[in-house]
């Protein structure tokens, strides 16, 4: 594991990716609203970081801005840097290779992501065949992969379609092709939330296995805090388009410090004995657009006080709460 | 007991198993939770004993009640919460029209009554009356489950089959909801019928629990103790599976 700051926030030399104070905005019928206020997260070379937070907090929009997948009519402000590169500096041929070659990334519906009426061989080889690898090369590659990961019967499944595999099944395969791609860095969107407990065991222990092997960073999306704990080595919490506290995933239980994440923490079921009540943040999670213009969790916090509304804050020794000054 | 269902079994187009040989009971006021994967038959079961599936044999006695015979009867006494508000939910008819219908087609109320009804229903899931006029689009997800279960409490049953009520929603809400299901099975007596994939939603709300795979039940007991301590392999592998502090995900699943 290379070494890494205890913050992402304090912007970082020689990180793979950085995300530095990135802002998107989006039109609505008010005018631009922020959908990520300000992120500043870096991640290094064969780290996993995991992004939690419930829907609306801006996990997936963070992660598809590395690959410079924004709503068209976004304004984007800060920048998002890839080995030190502005990826809004890069031209189609730049952005192309990205893709095909630096990042991979898993999305959480297989099904979406495969091409239905192509061959899972086919779906596995492209990227390499791409790069100009022989067919054969390509398949030895992507059916080694294949192997390594646990599929069995692999020249059979290199010759089926997607319909025929089951969900966690064809999910491996799109592993297996952000694999063969060696990338620097996978972007994995709730890659198992649509798989069953035991099948989710199975792929996140492939997706951790092959990035130890292979030295890859990962960027874990997640509404699962235990999951996200378990993969990860830092966790990232977000809140309406903020990163509102980072910390090692070891430490998590016992050091969370923002409202926030001590909230989620609480809610799930398993944090106190069956039949005792569960612990609830009122009202409802909120995205970037509405949240107060302060501190995001303002409106729901436990323990906001009037400055909490006013003044936005900052990402300092982990936490970006007023009341947790350092 | 509310629910006693023997020897269930339903196959599908003459030849795929669905449920093969099940059974299970629900006490008056209980809490039952039939957990398994995708494929298990666990939602085939709820949607034999909702009267939305005919099964292939087999018996169900709802509160001693022929189900066979009166669909409107058999709607009293057990009612049904799906997964997704968004689809449950008509989305053209105002919160109170929805519980409004319901109780107009389920109970001899007159309309004055149905409207103090449908406020005390509202009370119950946690609305109120600045919520009745709204159509579901305004409101939130967690907002729309509420007014499902609030829908589905309206007829008064006697059992509530819940299928995968809370596995769409946020952390935050879906804790509001299960604090709410824990207050209105208190404050009603109604059972549920707990369908779910989620072991730590059953731990919460449950008290006994039955683990189907394949369409068969491969272990079932109080909750803390086939939780806890399970005696079936199956069982040993899906409550190994759960990502909890201190867990490591394994290749193979093969860790109890």
């Amino acid at each position: 594991m290379s070494a890494r700051p205890v913050d992402g926030d304090d912007g970082a030399m020689g990180a793979l990716l950085e995300f530095d104070h990135l802002r998107v905005e989006v039109p609505t019928p008010v005018g631009p609203r922020p959908v990520l206020r300000s992120v500043s997260l870096s991640l290094f070379a064969g780290e996993a970081v995991g992004l939690v937070g419930e829907s609306g907090s801006g996990k997936s929009m963070t992660a598809r801005s590395v690959l410079g997948m924004l709503p068209g009519a976004a304004t984007i402000g800060g920048a998002v840097r890839f080995r030190g590169t502005d990826i809004s500096t890069l031209d189609a041929t730049g952005l192309r290779r990205l893709r095909s070659r630096d990042v991979a990334m898993v999305f959480q519906d297989p099904r979406a992501t495969v091409n239905p009426v192509r061959t899972i061989g086919d779906f596995l080889t492209e990227v390499l065949r791409e790069r100009g690898m022989s067919r054969s090369a390509a398949v030895a590659v992507g059916a080694g992969i294949l192997a390594d990961i646990g599929v069995d019967d692999v020249p059979r499944r290199l010759k089926q379609r997607p319909y025929e595999l089951s969900g966690g099944l064809l999910q491996r395969v799109v592993i297996a092709a952000a694999l063969a791609g060696e990338p620097a860095l996978i972007l994995a969107d709730e890659p198992t939330t649509a798989l069953d407990v035991t099948t989710q065991e199975e792929v996140v222990a492939i997706l951790d296995e092959q990035r130890r092997q292979r030295g890859t960073a990962l960027l874990f999306i997640s509404h699962d805090l235990e999951l996200a704990t378990a993969v990860c080595d830092r966790i990232a919490v977000m809140y309406a388009g903020e990163i509102v506290e980072i910390l090692p995933a070891k430490s998590l239980h016992e050091d969370a410090r923002h409202p926030y994440t001590k909230a989620l923490l609480r809610a799930r079921p398993g944090s106190v004995p069956p039949g005792e009540r569960l612990q609830t943040v009122p009202g409802t999670p909120q995205s970037g657009i509405e949240a107060p213009s302060g501190c995001v969790f303002a409106d729901r916090c436990p323990v906001a006080e009037a400055d909490c509304r006013t003044t936005v804050p900052l990402l300092v020794g982990g936490v970006a709460c007023h009341l947790e000054v350092p | 007991m509310i629910l006693e269902v023997t020897d269930l079994r339903k196959v599908f187009r003459g030849d795929f198993v669905a449920v093969d040989g099940v059974s299970f009971a629900v006490p008056v006021g209980g809490s039952l939770a039939i957990v398994g994967e995708s494929g298990s038959g666990k939602t085939t079961c709820a949607r034999i004993v909702a009267g939305l599936e005919r099964a292939t044999s087999g018996t169900i006695q709802l509160d001693g009640l022929d189900v066979k015979s009166d669909r409107r009867a058999r709607a009293r006494v057990v009612q049904m919460v799906f997964q997704d508000p968004y689809q449950s939910l008509d989305r053209r008819q105002t919160v109170s029209a929805c519980l409004d219908e319901v109780l107009a087609f389920h109970t001899g109320l007159g309309r004055a009554e149905r409207r103090s009804r449908i406020g005390e229903l509202l009370e119950l899931v946690g609305l109120d009356q600045r919520h009745a006029g709204v159509l579901p689009r305004q409101l939130s997800g967690g907002q729309r489950q509420r007014v499902a279960i609030a829908r589905a409490l309206a007829p008064s049953p006697r059992l509530l089959i819940l299928d995968e009520a809370v596995a769409a929603l946020d952390v935050s809400i879906q804790a509001q909801i299960l604090n709410l299901l824990v207050d209105a099975r208190a404050a009603t007596g109604v059972g549920y019928l707990f369908i779910t994939h989620d072991l730590s939603v059953v731990r919460h709300v449950c008290d006994e629990v039955i683990v189907m795979r394949r369409g068969r039940v491969v272990e079932s007991g109080a909750v803390e103790k086939v939780l806890d301590a399970p005696t079936a392999d199956y069982t040993k592998k899906l409550v190994g599976s759960i990502p909890r502090p201190g867990w490591v995900p394994a290749r193979g699943g093969t860790r109890a």
